[in-house]
């Protein structure tokens, strides 16, 4: 990261603009407020949107307390479930990830109670940490080999796509993707307009997506998911 | 060009920063577009990646079992919601049908006992107007608060004719007093009147006890003239319907000496001479 990244960065963590809880920021998301309208109405495939969006979030939330990586999903695919037949109730008062994110923890913790009445071989993690480099132990375990090889493909392919960045870009998407930033805070800190920060954030993501489809075209990890 | 633009809409719209009404035009082309989708799926991938956050499950097909499981639970829910749904109306009717038959079983039952005079002195005044609440249109179906509604109207209705039979117990008195015939007719269409069984007491006693009530009222120095011109003039018109409920009832009253038909004959007088 740059010598302004880390500046940026520490700014961000002196300010509190995110949050302390979900690891980011609470600002209002008009797009996710804009889908969910979308089914409220009945149009569920808006909803499918929503779930591609979060649910790398959601898997690694509710991982802090389940270990097993297919658990994990199962009970995130339980939350958007769930989720999904609240949403009639969901008034935005809050942001649509903020709501979700109670919901899933609610689910983790009432799976983990389950559990607790009914032992069998899993692994609790009680204490609920949530570092990064520990989780990428946890899903190395029992992941299969393909699995495992694909995560690594595809963090190797990202990191090395943004090592290749120019510094104005990658500043851009370091401090949206990893701080949380809005574009109006990026703007201010890179001291240039809302609507570069916008273009620098999109090239940088056309940067590492060419990289990543290069990647799935070569055929490890091919989804339809993906591509 | 455009794709670029689209594109960079696309990012836009993925940080939440395009405006709502942008945001729901590129959603809905999302839908249709599978380039578009296929990227929104991979910005996630790309974030996700750059956070260590489990990029795995998206080759597991997380978002499509999602969709599948809502599939599968809004098609669960619609062929439940059929049979548990016609149970719960079938109740639904049953206990308001009940509760109609049971107020109006106790308005019949209350209709008898003081028509029976066992409800004597003022009280007895009330059972024209019970009679005239029973015959409130009964719904078979319907909720269980409709029932309750019904019959809460229908109790009302009796306190009602309860409190104000001594102003317009006439004509209501009178309709009694039309009586068994009234209620036996059926209308055109053969259905009957009313379902509300008359008494098979001799009703006159009551018609007798209310219009003496109700003359007493019109004449004391305590009414009021346009009160006795509306009682009077609904004397008169109930004998009319009397007279065409059945023919020459008036003349057989007069003729056969009956308490009522000395008492009408009475009260022409009386206003005749006024």
């Amino acid at each position: 990261m740059s010598a302004t990244a880390d500046r940026l960065t520490a700014n961000n963590v002196n300010n509190g603009s995110g949050s302390a809880l979900t690891g980011m920021p609470m600002v209002a998301d008009a797009s996710d407020l804009s889908l969910v309208r979308r089914v409220q109405r009945g149009e569920r495939g808006a909803y499918d949107l929503l779930v591609l969006k979060y649910q790398h979030k959601v898997v690694k939330l509710v991982m802090r307390y389940l270990r097993n990586p297919a658990d994990a999903e199962d009970v995130a695919q339980e939350a958007f479930v769930k989720a999904y037949r609240a949403l009639p109730q969901f008034r935005g008062d809050s942001a649509f990830y903020t709501w979700l994110y109670r919901i899933a923890i609610n689910t983790a913790k009432n799976a983990l109670a389950a559990r607790e009445r009914n032992p069998v071989s899993y692994e609790l993690d009680v204490h609920g940490s949530d570092d990064s480099t520990d989780m990428v132990g946890r899903l190395k375990d029992p992941e299969t080999p393909e699995g495992l090889a694909l995560t690594e493909e595809i963090r190797d392919t990202v990191n090395h796509a943004i090592g290749e960045l120019p510094e104005d870009l990658r500043t851009a998407i370091v401090l949206r993707e990893l701080e949380g930033m809005s574009y109006e805070e990026i703007a201010a800190s890179m001291d240039c307009p809302v609507g570069t920060v916008r273009s620098r954030i999109f090239r940088a993501r056309e940067a590492i997506d060419r990289r990543l489809r290069e990647v799935f075209d070569g055929g490890l990890g091919r989804t339809e998911e993906l591509v | 060009m455009i794709h670029d633009e689209r594109e960079s809409q696309l990012s836009a719209m993925f940080d939440g920063e395009l405006p709502a009404t942008e945001c729901e035009l590129l959603s809905r082309r999302i839908d249709r577009d599978e380039n578009l989708r296929g990227r929104w799926s991979r910005y996630a991938l790309i974030g996700a990646a750059m956070r260590s956050e489990p990029v795995a499950t998206a080759r597991s097909g997380f978002a499509r079992r999602v969709s599948a499981a809502l599939r599968g639970g809004e098609t669960r829910m619609g062929a439940s919601r059929g049979p548990r749904g016609m149970s719960r109306i079938m109740l639904n009717t049953a206990v308001s049908a009940s509760l109609v038959v049971a107020v109006a079983g106790l308005s019949i039952t209350l209709l008898r006992y003081t028509a029976a005079g066992g409800g004597s002195g003022p009280s007895s005044a009330t059972a024209p107007g019970v009679q005239a609440a029973a015959v409130v249109p009964m719904r078979s179906t319907g909720d269980v608060r409709d029932g309750a509604l019904l019959a809460s109207s229908m109790v009302a209705g009796a306190a009602t004719a309860s409190a104000a039979t001594a102003a317009s117990g006439a004509s209501v008195a009178n309709g009694a007093a039309a009586g068994s015939g009234a209620a036996a007719r059926r209308g055109s269409n053969g259905e009957p009147v009313s379902y509300v069984t008359p008494a098979s007491v001799n009703h006159a006693a009551t018609a007798l006890r209310t219009e003496l009530a109700d003359f007493i009222v019109a004449h004391s120095q305590y009414s009021t003239p346009l009160m006795r011109r509306n009682l009077l003039s609904a004397l008169i018109s109930s004998e009319d319907a009397v007279d065409i409920a059945a023919p020459g009832a008036a003349v057989t009253a007069s003729q056969s000496g009956s308490a009522a038909g000395a008492l009408h004959a009475t009260i022409a007088a009386s206003a005749s001479s006024r």
